[in-house]
């Protein structure tokens, strides 16, 4: 009985997304003009073969992947030692910080055009705009991480002696490292949104955005709805990912927050 | 603190208080099954009385005082307050909890009077009524505090102000000053005592401890645990204000801290 | 922010104007192309001249009311649909799963499909922004409504509060601090897809401005325009954190 009504609540939640489909499956079959708005489910279905039967789904996704990843890896590792910086040195705070707070203001795709004039519309340019994505939550991220070390910690510190290397090893990273998760977790999320963004400023070389802004100007609305999927399920699997590996990194913390 | 409060005005109620319960039964739904909490409650509460009730946690004290201030409403047998049944919270039953329940967006002025907001009083009216018992339980100055800029004593002193300003026939207190360090927890006893003296209200005290129930209680009910039920109940008989290491209080104590201790044994 | 801004101001100057220099003695030094890194008086000239013209206004009305109108839609969307879900369970079960999916799909993601089915117009931004701002304000609302103590509407129906005053003094006041917050992410969301939308398509707005400019080759507009989205985004986040400041003031801080 119990099972049966578990069963039926968790169909319910099947309810609205299957009345989405089926809405924009009956539009698809209204006229002509409707069905070059709203690819019906066998064209998409014929889209999503076409594309991986040569390859090109798989390249685009590995090329976004591969980009997300190494800007992310430059971007998260300088947000972390500047956050870090500015949270234990005080000097280091007041010097960069207004620049640091100020520059982090300008919406990173605005940024596109102008690194575009300045580094081409390359790979490395799109590296870098992934890379300054993942920076500016990091660095927020680590000052907070750093700065809110527990003072009592500290001082156990210093009653055991500990060397600089030792404190920040065994005291200040530990206690930063839920914060550095965290800002590692959006990091990830604008860096994602990033490459994918960038790539439909930037027309050149291959990428999920590439291949959507192709189908956008070729009119294939199957094509973009596999991208549009296609993101979501990869930016939600990272991101479940990450997640998962936090977790259990930072299983000695009690659960209630 | 020790601020002498101008006198407020007797209070005109028709029929103060009087508290009747007769065989109340509470069962909280755990599992499909029903777990017996109160079992058999009888009390019959005179106006203007100070009642304490005692017992180990989990007895269901605190679940006893909910009852009577409305806040559930699913219990078998009778509750009555002056002749009329319990059937949910009403202004003429206080209440003021061990955590202090002021809302942190809004300062002790506007705290206390957000209980008269049902009230056709306008601003002016409101203001006085509010100013005065600020006074009364001595918080002149911290109007416009927030609650977290106050200490524990005194956020419990503007729930008590709270809880006071609608004139309840009846305030019930749960473990209110629980919270409370041993030296401000013997102040606000005194000032409660005060506050009970001046308004002649009837009150209903949870608390665990044993001291403070002889000191503020007219009679004070032992309650057991498991199902809760009534133990024992104690007439204290002696005079307001009290001499706090009277003989007659320490041998009581003894005896309370004994049942209670043979309780825990079993 | 704030730890950002105490200390002596002139320590604060101190970084912004030495990159403000280090610029100006590389654009005049002559080691690079004028074309390439414009000197900042030279920006300093378009931007007046752009003021003057009133060509400016033209881009920024255009961005501000496209910012105004769709996130004030979603805004309010979003927390009449955040609040029906953390009240009803039947509202959570039937759109819960669907509002979840969707959440994930970054908005720049959506511009394609959004061109294909508005046309590049004003429809088509504002409903990118609207999309932008709705899910992160339908998220805080829930959570927030959600953590609401119980015990406050204890305290609500001891006192006999009139449905108005618990609204507006309990229930408000206790869910504002996760809205607000909601509310921000959701404001700087939106400024940062209407800016990618502009560039993308358009004729009018400060990401066109860029776009153009940079079609142009004329970097000092777009420095102009960049400097300016970054000066509005800061404006924006800025304002939010003193209304939240305003708003919360009742908090410890």
């Amino acid at each position: 009985m119990s099972t049966f009504k578990k069963c039926c609540a968790g169909l319910r939640g099947l309810a609205s997304p299957l009345l989405l489909v089926a809405a924009w499956e009956a539009a698809s079959r209204q006229d002509a003009s409707h069905a070059y708005a709203f690819a019906s489910l066998a064209s998409i279905g014929a889209g999503l073969r076409e594309l991986s039967g040569s390859g090109e789904l798989w390249l685009s996704a590995l090329a976004s992947l591969q980009r997300t990843c190494l800007g992310l890896l430059y971007g998260a590792s300088l947000g972390t030692l500047l956050g870090a910086g500015m949270a234990l040195s005080p000097l280091a705070a007041r010097l960069v910080g207004p620049l640091f707070h100020s520059l982090r203001q300008v919406p990173i795709l605005g940024l596109i055009p102008l690194l575009a004039l300045w580094f081409g519309s390359g790979e490395g340019t799109k590296v870098l705009i992934v890379a300054l994505a993942a920076f500016y939550p990091m660095a927020l991220n680590a000052v907070e991480g750093f700065s809110q070390v527990d003072p009592r910690y500290r001082e156990v510190g210093r009653l055991f002696g500990l060397g600089p290397w030792q404190h920040c090893w065994h005291v200040l990273l530990p206690s930063a490292l839920p914060s550095l998760f965290n800002g590692l977790l959006h990091a990830l999320a604008f860096a994602w949104v990033s490459s994918v963004g960038c790539e439909l400023f930037l027309s050149t070389g291959v990428g999920l955005g590439n291949m959507m802004m192709n189908a956008e100007a070729g009119a294939r609305m199957d094509i973009i709805v596999i991208g549009v999927l296609c993101i979501g399920l990869l930016g939600y699997a990272m991101n479940l990912l990450f997640s998962r590996l936090s977790q259990r990194l930072l299983r000695w913390r009690p659960l209630r927050r | 603190m020790t601020a002498i409060a101008p006198p407020i005005p007797p209070l005109a109620l028709d029929t103060p208080g009087a508290l009747s319960i007769r065989g109340l039964n509470k069962h909280y739904p755990i599992d499909g099954r029903r777990l017996p909490v109160l079992q058999h409650i009888d009390l019959q509460v005179q106006p203007g009385e100070f009642i304490a009730i005692v017992g180990a946690s989990g007895c269901g004290k605190s679940t006893l005082l909910r009852l009577i201030a409305g806040l559930e409403t699913d219990y078998e047998g009778q509750m009555q307050l002056d002749g009329k049944p319990i059937r949910g919270p009403s202004l003429d039953r206080g209440m003021v909890f061990q955590d202090h329940r002021l809302f942190p967006w809004k300062t002790v002025f506007d705290n206390i009077a957000l209980a008269l907001k049902h009230s056709r009083l306008d601003k002016a009216h409101v203001a006085a009524r509010v100013n005065e018992h600020i006074a009364l339980v001595g918080l002149q100055g911290f109007e416009h505090a927030y609650p977290h800029q106050l200490s524990g004593g005194m956020a419990q002193r503007a729930a008590i102000a709270r809880a006071l300003i609608t004139q309840p026939k009846l305030l019930l207190l749960d473990e209110p000053f629980g919270a409370l360090d041993a030296l401000t927890r013997v102040r606000m006893q005194q000032e409660l005592q005060r506050l009970w003296i001046q308004q002649r209200s009837t009150m209903i005290m949870v608390t665990h401890d044993v001291e403070e129930a002889l000191y503020l209680g007219d009679r004070v009910i032992v309650l057991e645990p498991r199902p809760g039920r009534i133990r024992h109940v104690i007439e204290v008989g002696l005079a307001h204000p009290r001499e706090r290491n009277a003989a007659r209080l320490q041998s009581l104590r003894q005896e309370i801290l004994g049942q209670l201790l043979s309780q825990a044994g079993h | 922010m704030r730890r950002a801004f105490n200390g002596q101001p002139l320590l604060w100057l101190l970084s912004p104007a030495a990159l403000l220099l280090a610029w100006a003695l590389a654009a005049n030094s002559g080691a690079f192309p004028v074309q390439l890194l414009v000197p900042p008086q030279a920006v300093y000239h378009s931007f007046t001249e752009l003021l003057v013209s009133g060509e400016l206004r033209e881009h920024l009305v255009a961005s501000l009311s496209r910012l105004g109108l769709g996130f004030g839609i979603g805004a309010v969307a979003g927390m009449a649909f955040g609040t029906a879900m953390a009240l009803s369970r039947n509202v959570e079960a039937f759109c819960g799963p669907l509002f979840h999916c969707v959440r994930q799909i970054p908005s720049i993601a959506l511009i394609p499909m959004f061109i294909l089915f508005f046309g590049v117009d004003d429809v088509f931004k504002v409903l990118i922004v609207t999309k932008a701002a709705f899910f992160p304000v339908a998220l805080a609302a829930c959570e927030g409504v959600r953590a609401i103590p119980r015990a406050y509407f204890e305290v609500a129906s001891l006192y006999r509060l009139p449905l108005r005053s618990l609204l507006t003094e309990v229930a408000l006041p206790a869910a504002a601090p996760t809205l607000l917050t909601g509310l921000r992410i959701g404001l700087s969301r939106a400024w940062m897809v209407l800016v990618a939308t502009e560039l993308l398509a358009g004729d009018i707005g400060l990401g066109q401005l860029i776009e153009m400019s940079r079609q142009m080759l004329r970097i000092d507009l777009v420095m102009v325009g960049v400097l300016l989205i970054g000066l509005i985004g800061f404006c924006l986040e800025g304002g939010f954190h003193l209304l939240e400041k305003r708003l919360l003031r009742w908090k410890p801080l």
